[in-house]
C-alpha cells in the first residue's frame, strides 16, 4: 500500500513537471515554467501541512478533504488514529471513575503506601477511620499520622494476620488493619472497624472470667466438706467410694476453674510478658524430681541440661508451660515408657523439649490439639483427669515470650513437644550477657 | 524560608538525617499517647496492675528523649544547619522535652490510678476527670498531628483549647475542695484526684507549648507569651506572605 501510494505520488511528481517542462519548450522561458510547477506543488504541500497541523492541534475534521491521493490517505489515518485514542480515553476514564466510586463505597479503608511508608493514595473510608485528610496528607508518612506504637512497629516489619489496635480518630473504637504489598515496591493497607467483635470479644472473656470466679467460692465449700467427710473415721462404709469419688470430681472441677481463669489472664494480658529472671535450670530440676519421685505408679523421667542459659519473662508463666508439658508427657505415657526433658541452646535462642515414647497423637490431629477443650480421644483423656486446657494455656504462654511451640508425633510410638525462644529472652550465665533488657 | 517539605537538601544523607530524626519525634509522640491513653483506662477500669506498668514503662520514653537528644546534637556538629533547617532542630530539641515531661505526668497518672484503684469511688467514677483526660489526649493528638504536617492552623487550635482545659481545670479543683469539706473522710481521695486533674492540666500546657514550637518551625514566630489573638494575625500574615511568594 504505501509503495504504491509513493510510486503513484512520484509519477505524479514527474508527470507533473515533465508537463511544466513542455509547455515551457512550447512557450518558450521552460525554466519559469518549471519554477512555477514546483511552486505550485510546495504549495499544494504546506496547505496539507497545515490542515494535519491544525487536526493535530484538536482541531475538528475539516472535511472534505481532498478524496484521493496521499494528503488524503494520511489525513485519514491520522484521524482514525485520533478517534480511537479518544474512545480509549473515555473508556479509561469510565473505568476510572467505576473503580473510584466502587473504592469510595467500601467500608473499609484502603491506603496506598509507597516504599517509604509514603502515603499515595486513600479511600472516604480511610478518611473517616484513621483521621487523613486528603487535602494535606498525601506523600505524608503514614506511622507519622497514625503514631499507635503497635502499628508503627508492625508498619517496619508487616507480616501475620495484621494487627488490632485503637482508632485514632473515633473514640473507643477499634480497627483491624493489615499491610499487603503487591507491585513493585507498592503496599496497601486495608483497615476495618472491628469495634464489634473487639467488644464481644471482651464480653465473652469477661463472662467466662467472672462465671469461673462465681463458680469457686461455692467449690470451695463443697470440697472443704468433701474432705472432712472422706478423713472421717466414723463415715459408714457404703458412703466411702461415692463421698471419695465426689471429692476426686470437685477437685478436678477447682482445677479446670483453675485453668480457665489462667488461660483468660493470659488471653487479656499485654502481648507481651514480662522480662524477670527466671533460672530455668533450678526449676526443671525441682520439677523433675518432683514429677519422678511421685508416688503413682509412671515412666520415668529423665533430665538433661545442655546448657545453664536463663530466660527473661515471668516465672509463673513460665513454670506452667513447663510443667503442662511434662504433665501431659507423663499422663500419656505407660509406666514401662520414658520422658526426656531436654534444656539446650543453639544460635537461634533456646529450646524446651519434652519427648516421650507414649501414645503419640495422630497427625491430623495435632494442629487441633492446643484448642480449648480439644480432646483427642475425650474417653481416655478426661478418666486421666486432664482440663483439656493445658496445651491452650502453654500455647498462649509460649506466644506470650515471643516463642515457638513445635509438635510432632507419631501414633502409638510418643510425641515431642518443642518450645522455642528467642535469643533477646535469654541470659547466659558466665558474664557474657547478651540479653537486651 | 517556610518549612514545608523536609526534602530540600542538595545532600542526600542530610534529608535521610532530617527524616528519621522527624520520624522518631513522632513515633516518641505515639509512646507518649498510648502510654497517656493507658493511665485513662486504668482509672476508668480500676485497673491497678494496669496503672502500675504505665509507670514502669516511662523509661522507654526516658530513652528516646535521650537517643533523639544525642542525634539532634550530631546534626547541628557536622551539618551545622541554618534557617528552616535549624529552626527544625531546635523545635525538635524543645519538643521532645514537653513529650518526656508529659510521660512522666502519665507516669504519676498511672500511680495514681493504681491507688485510687483499690478505694472506694464517687458515684461519678471520675466523670469529669475523664472528661478532662478526653479534651487532653485530644490535644495530644492534635498536636502530634499538626507536627507530622507542618500545620501552624492546626497548632493554633490546640493553643486555643488549651484554655478549656484550664477552666475544667478549675471546676474539678473547686468540687474537689467542696467534696473535701463536706465530708473528711474523702480527704484523702480528693487530693490524689486533685493530683491527677493537675497532671492532666500539666499535660495540656505541654501540649500547648509543642504547638508554639510547631508555629515558630513552619513559620519562624516566637509565640510564646503573647495574646492568641495576636498569634493569629501573625499567623495568617505570615500564611498569606508565604502564598504570595510561591
Amino acid at each position: 500500500m504505501l509503495r504504491r501510494r509513493w510510486a503513484k505520488q512520484v509519477v505524479f511528481l514527474a508527470a507533473w513537471l515533465a508537463a511544466a517542462a513542455l509547455l515551457g519548450l512550447l512557450f518558450g522561458a521552460p525554466a519559469w515554467w518549471l519554477t512555477a510547477a514546483l511552486l505550485l506543488y510546495v504549495a499544494h504541500t504546506l496547505r496539507y501541512i497545515f490542515l494535519l497541523d491544525r487536526m493535530l492541534d484538536g482541531g475538528k475534521r475539516h472535511a472534505p478533504f481532498a478524496t484521493r491521493g496521499l494528503w488524503a490517505e494520511i489525513l485519514a489515518r491520522v484521524d482514525t488514529i485520533k478517534t480511537k485514542s479518544r474512545n480509549r480515553k473515555k473508556k479509561f476514564h469510565r473505568v476510572l471513575r467505576e473503580i473510584r466510586e466502587s473504592t469510595g463505597a467500601l467500608s473499609d479503608g484502603g491506603v496506598i503506601l509507597n516504599g517509604d511508608n509514603e502515603i499515595v493514595w486513600f479511600n472516604p473510608a480511610a478518611t473517616l477511620l484513621l483521621g487523613l485528610d486528603p487535602r494535606t496528607d498525601i506523600g505524608r508518612r503514614l506511622d507519622n499520622l497514625i503514631r499507635h506504637p503497635e502499628f508503627v512497629s508492625y508498619l517496619a516489619e508487616p507480616g501475620g494476620e495484621g494487627i488490632t489496635f485503637p482508632s485514632p480518630k473515633m473514640e473507643s473504637a477499634w480497627l483491624a488493619l493489615q499491610i499487603i504489598p503487591y507491585g513493585r515496591d507498592q503496599r496497601i493497607a486495608i483497615v476495618r472497624n472491628v469495634t464489634r467483635e473487639v467488644n464481644l470479644e471482651r464480653t465473652r472473656r469477661d463472662f467466662v472470667a467472672n462465671a469461673s470466679h462465681e463458680l469457686r467460692s461455692p467449690l470451695t465449700v463443697l470440697s472443704g466438706y468433701l474432705d472432712t467427710f472422706a478423713d472421717d473415721e466414723d463415715l459408714p462404709n457404703r458412703w466411702k467410694v461415692p463421698i471419695a469419688e465426689m471429692l476426686r470430681q470437685s477437685n478436678r472441677m477447682t482445677q479446670i476453674l483453675r485453668d480457665l481463669m489462667e488461660l483468660m489472664r493470659l488471653e487479656s494480658a499485654e502481648s507481651d510478658a514480662s522480662r524477670d529472671f527466671v533460672d530455668v535450670c533450678t526449676m526443671l530440676g525441682l520439677m523433675v524430681r518432683d514429677f519422678d519421685s511421685a508416688p503413682a505408679e509412671h515412666p520415668a523421667v529423665s533430665l538433661q541440661l545442655e546448657t545453664d542459659a536463663a530466660l527473661l519473662g515471668n516465672e509463673t508463666e513460665l513454670h506452667s508451660i513447663f510443667f503442662n508439658l511434662i504433665h501431659n508427657a507423663v499422663r500419656f505415657t505407660p509406666a514401662t515408657g520414658s520422658v526426656a526433658v531436654v534444656w539446650r541452646t543453639d544460635d537461634q535462642g533456646a529450646a524446651f523439649e519434652v519427648t516421650d515414647t507414649g501414645i503419640g497423637i495422630p497427625e491430623e490431629e495435632i494442629p487441633r490439639i492446643t484448642e480449648r477443650f480439644y480432646r483427642v480421644d475425650p474417653g481416655r483423656s478426661r478418666a486421666m483427669g486432664g482440663t483439656g486446657l493445658g496445651l491452650a494455656i502453654v500455647k498462649h504462654a509460649v506466644q506470650r515470650h515471643n516463642g515457638v511451640l513445635e509438635i510432632a508425633s507419631v501414633e502409638g510410638e510418643g510425641s515431642s513437644f518443642r518450645c522455642r525462644f528467642a535469643p533477646e529472652r535469654l541470659l547466659y550465665r558466665g558474664g557474657q550477657a547478651e540479653a537486651a533488657v | 524560608m517556610e518549612v514545608e517539605d523536609l526534602r530540600q537538601h542538595i545532600s542526600r544523607s542530610f534529608n535521610a538525617d532530617i527524616e528519621s530524626l522527624y520520624n522518631s519525634v513522632l513515633t516518641m509522640g505515639g509512646l507518649v499517647e498510648e502510654q497517656l491513653d493507658r493511665a485513662i483506662e486504668a482509672l476508668t477500669t480500676r485497673d491497678s496492675a494496669l496503672g502500675l506498668q504505665v509507670a514502669q514503662d516511662d523509661f522507654k520514653i526516658n530513652r528516646m528523649e535521650v537517643s533523639i537528644d544525642e542525634a539532634c546534637s550530631r546534626i547541628l556538629a557536622t551539618r551545622a544547619p541554618a534557617a528552616g533547617d535549624l529552626r527544625l532542630i531546635v523545635a525538635i530539641i524543645k519538643t521532645i522535652t514537653d513529650l518526656e515531661r508529659i510521660g512522666d505526668e502519665a507516669e504519676k497518672i498511672g500511680r495514681l490510678a493504681a491507688r485510687l484503684a483499690g478505694v472506694e469511688r464517687p458515684t461519678t467514677n471520675y466523670r469529669e476527670l475523664r472528661n478532662l483526660a478526653g479534651h487532653v489526649k485530644q490535644m495530644i493528638r492534635g498536636t502530634l498531628d499538626a507536627f507530622a504536617r507542618l500545620d501552624a492552623k492546626g497548632a493554633l487550635e490546640i493553643v486555643k483549647a488549651d484554655e478549656i482545659v484550664d477552666e475544667e481545670y478549675e471546676s474539678i479543683h473547686r468540687q474537689a475542695i467542696t467534696f473535701m469539706m463536706e465530708d473528711p473522710r474523702t480527704i484523702s481521695r480528693g487530693m490524689d484526684s486533685m493530683w491527677l486533674a493537675r497532671s492532666l492540666e500539666r499535660i495540656g500546657d505541654h501540649a500547648k507549648n509543642i504547638s508554639e514550637y510547631v508555629v515558630y518551625m513552619v513559620h519562624g514566630k516566637d509565640i510564646r507569651y503573647t495574646s492568641v489573638e495576636a498569634i493569629e494575625a501573625e499567623v495568617t500574615l505570615a500564611g498569606e506572605v508565604a502564598e504570595a511568594n510561591t
